[in-house]
């Protein structure tokens, strides 16, 4: 069998009821991401990027189509699988960094092991130095400004040393000059190996990335890959969405 | 330097999450607190009573010396001080575990809403855990110790605040020839501060279950999208 992409999602389909209505947040949406890149899908709100994001990262099912991570077919599992394969697999940045208000950075940090027998503290320590926050060990979340707040949260999403780090709007709350610390620290994470997926605004984010994918009304518009080698276009899969 | 930090568990993130929201889990306790003490109060008392006038005739009669008529009122029922005895001890059992009931049920009505509010707030936290690939047991414990730890706080905070507290002001109305509730000089049995302490954490516990049940089957993206 040839290998297959590290992510690879097929027809997805995934609507959602808000008041009366039914919004299509992806409509037959499919792309292959391979190992150890790192994609910006761009689109305007409400495009289903975010949604795109929560079908990969397995906290949400698409009501058809396929999410094929690792080879595993994440929308089959059952719920408590699914937070098995998050918990080993991926790694969540949020716009609003989602941290655990009453838990110190370096308590946040280590939330996703918790129950582990071996808690790696000096490893949540040498994230969090890593990050640049080797001075804020014991500061509560509101004692943080959003840039070191969304700091604390990647290093929490590298604690369990994931395969892929999925990131919905990680500089949506930020400022520019710490948008750009973040980026970078991005593109040495994916230089080392990691698999990226940022759905951002922000060209700054998105010019780093190694392909973009423009995403609206659900589906893809514009696939394209750039590299210092020169401009890669990335096609739609068949079945995809189409250019408009 | 990290090596020298107590180990985190969920018992450390009970306590964080108590002292971040301190004026929510004071009145928690405090309420419960309040109603153990009560309770602990009542049933002292009721044994301090029943020690005073298990036996023989002349308790009763030293009885009747502290509270002048209760003799002729137990006479009615033209009973000995044994038959008294045996009697008080079940009448006792009975109020006590109606008046128990009564305060414990208004206590778990309060905590009961009061955590339903709390773990209504917590909704994007119990995303957060479940996104990081916390499965619904290890949320739950996470509450459940939560439960716990209140129903400790409240329980040793009332036993060892609020017995020396009752000792205190019977004997201190006892001495000054008081008469009222405070005639017997109370008594608290250990087997009553075991029972109490076992039933208060056991429900403590298990109000938080039933506040925190429903929102466990519910989709993490559902719980971190924010509310209204």
């Amino acid at each position: 069998m040839p290998d297959r992409p590290l992510i690879e999602t097929v027809d997805l389909v995934k609507t959602y009821r808000v008041g009366s209505s039914t919004v299509k947040a992806l409509d037959h949406f499919s792309i292959d991401i391979e190992e150890g890149e790192m994609v910006a899908i761009m689109g305007p709100s409400g495009s289903g990027k975010t949604s795109l994001l929560n079908l990969i990262g397995a906290l949400d099912r698409p009501d058809s189509g396929t999410v094929r991570v690792k080879n595993v077919e994440i929308d089959r599992l059952g719920e408590e699988q699914r937070a098995r394969f998050r918990k080993h697999n991926i790694g969540f940045i949020f716009q609003f960094f989602n941290l655990i208000p009453s838990l110190t950075a370096i308590e946040n940090v280590l939330v996703p092991i918790m129950f582990e027998k071996e808690k790696p503290t000096r490893k949540a320590a040498d994230l969090l130095e890593r990050v640049g926050l080797g001075d804020r060990f014991d500061h509560l979340p509101g004692m943080l400004s959003g840039g070191e707040r969304q700091r604390v949260a990647i290093a929490r999403a590298l604690i369990n040393d994931p395969l892929i780090i999925l990131a919905d709007e990680p500089t949506g709350n930020i400022d520019s000059e710490t948008a750009r610390e973040i980026v970078s620290l991005f593109k040495e994470l994916n230089d080392e190996g990691k698999t990226l997926v940022l759905a951002t605004h922000d060209r700054l984010v998105a010019g780093r990335a190694k392909v973009m994918v423009k995403i609206r009304d659900g589906r893809m518009v514009r696939g394209k890959a750039h590299s210092r080698d020169g401009m890669m276009s990335l096609s739609p899969k068949e079945g995809g969405g189409r250019e408009k | 330097m990290s090596d020298r930090r107590p180990s985190f568990n969920s018992a450390t993130y009970a306590l964080s999450h108590l002292r971040h929201d301190l004026f929510r889990s004071t009145t928690i306790v405090i309420t419960l607190g309040l109603t153990i003490a009560f309770i602990l109060l009542t049933s002292s008392l009721l044994f301090g009573l029943v020690n005073e006038i298990s036996g023989t005739d002349e308790k009763a009669s030293i009885l009747e010396g502290r509270i002048p008529g209760s003799l002729s009122m137990f006479e009615e029922f033209r009973l000995t001080g044994n038959e008294l005895s045996e009697d008080s001890k079940s009448a006792l059992v009975n109020y006590l575990l109606v008046t128990s009931t009564i305060v414990f049920a208004v206590a778990l009505f309060i905590m009961f809403n009061t955590m339903s509010i709390a773990v209504q707030e917590r909704r994007s936290e119990i995303g957060v855990l479940r996104s990081v690939g916390f499965s619904s047991k290890e949320v739950m414990k996470i509450f459940l110790t939560e439960g716990a730890v209140i129903g400790t706080i409240s329980f040793l905070g009332a036993l060892f605040l609020g017995t020396p507290f009752i000792v205190n002001l019977a004997a201190y109305l006892i001495d000054r020839g008081e008469s009222g509730i405070f005639f017997v000089q109370p008594v608290i049995p250990l087997q009553l501060v075991v029972i109490i302490g076992a039933l208060t954490i056991t429900l403590t516990v298990s109000t938080t279950y039933l506040a925190i049940r429903k929102n466990l089957g519910v989709d993490p993206v559902e719980m971190l999208r924010p509310s209204g």
